[in-house]
């Protein structure tokens, strides 16, 4: 790829990214996934607002029922709850599907987010403090984004990414 | 004296112990962790009764670790100053004597031991005698039960260490 070819991609996913990026941070500080084993705990809400009230300001929790947050599993969730869960099968987790044959513990993990299994709580925080929780299991998962290999993906941002020219 | 109180403590769970005993473990755990502790607040966590609550866990940020805050029952010991305790005698020397109230530990120094109580460095182990007219003479020495009283404490974050005396009314040798 030319110099000026990398450069417009580069603006391309910058332009593209910012707000999300954004969102991905806030979560990374602020955002729990909370993991009960295998659905353990998964009812116990209450206990996470004491824990939250000691911790710093946080809101209140949005009770089930009137969470408003898209109910699509957005890619930066997806990646981090892969990747907390491959972390932790690589840390020798119980696996909680039937494996034929994988090692490598980021396909256990897909495997795993496959069947719905991850035994994790997604926690997004809202502007205003408060939180939703949203079990892995009750998202969507958007069709199979299945990781492209990267070259195919840069390929097409490529293509239809508006050139990014100043003035 | 001893209370019952409630508290709560931050565990944290390896990725391996995750499973379907995990309740079981983290109580093992807490109470392996908790009982025999001490806190300067609370003071020594002599029990853990009961759990009461196993909250949902946290993930550690790129760690893969778990914090599970545990609600749980607690019999704690937390000496009081002026409180008059039943004390076994550990060591005793010239400066004076220590006594343990169970996990606590307690220096009795020579100037809070009654003025007609001597340092009898002969005796093995030394002890402290007091003779008065031809009776049985009052003997502190390793091993015998005192009864003291707090007069002072120095609590820090994770230890608490006593002052006792036994020059008052009704302490002394049991």
């Amino acid at each position: 790829m030319s110099d000026d070819g990398g450069d417009a991609n580069d603006a391309a996913s910058f332009d593209d990214d910012p707000d999300e990026d954004m969102n991905m941070d806030d979560m990374g500080e602020e955002e729990a996934d909370n993991e009960g084993e295998e659905g353990e705990g998964g009812d116990r809400v209450g206990d996470e607002i004491e824990l939250l009230e000691d911790n710093d300001d946080a809101g209140e929790a949005v009770p089930v029922a009137d969470r408003i947050t898209t109910p699509y599993m957005t890619k930066y969730e997806r990646a981090r709850v892969l990747g907390t869960r491959a972390l932790q099968i690589s840390m020798n987790a119980p696996v909680l599907v039937e494996l034929e044959g994988e090692s490598d513990p980021l396909q256990i993990a897909l495997k795993e987010l496959r069947q719905r299994k991850i035994p994790i709580t997604i926690r997004r925080f809202l502007p205003d403090g408060s939180f939703e929780d949203w079990n892995v299991d009750e998202l969507i998962i958007p069709d199979e984004q299945n990781l492209l290999p990267r070259e195919f993906e840069i390929d097409v941002t490529a293509r239809s990414a508006p050139t990014f020219r100043p003035g | 004296m001893f209370f019952y109180i409630e508290m709560e403590r931050d565990l944290l769970l390896l990725p391996q112990h995750f499973g379907p005993n995990i309740n079981r473990y983290l109580r093992d755990k807490l109470i392996e962790k908790v009982e025999g502790s001490c806190s300067g607040r609370y003071g020594f966590i002599i029990c853990v009764t009961e759990v009461k609550k196993i909250g949902k866990g946290r993930i550690r940020e790129g760690a893969g670790l778990v914090t599970f805050p545990v609600k749980f029952g607690a019999v704690v010991f937390r000496p009081f100053k002026g409180e008059v305790l039943d004390a076994k005698v550990t060591v005793v020397n010239k400066l004076g004597f220590f006594a343990e109230v169970g996990p606590l530990s307690v220096f009795v120094s020579k100037y809070l031991i009654p003025t007609d109580m001597r340092f009898d460095p002969q005796s093995n182990p030394p002890s402290y005698v007091s003779q008065v007219s031809d009776e049985q003479p009052m003997r502190v020495t390793v091993a015998s039960e005192v009864r003291l009283k707090l007069i002072g404490m120095r609590i820090d974050a994770s230890e608490i260490f006593a002052i006792g005396s036994i020059k008052e009314d009704y302490l002394g040798v049991l």
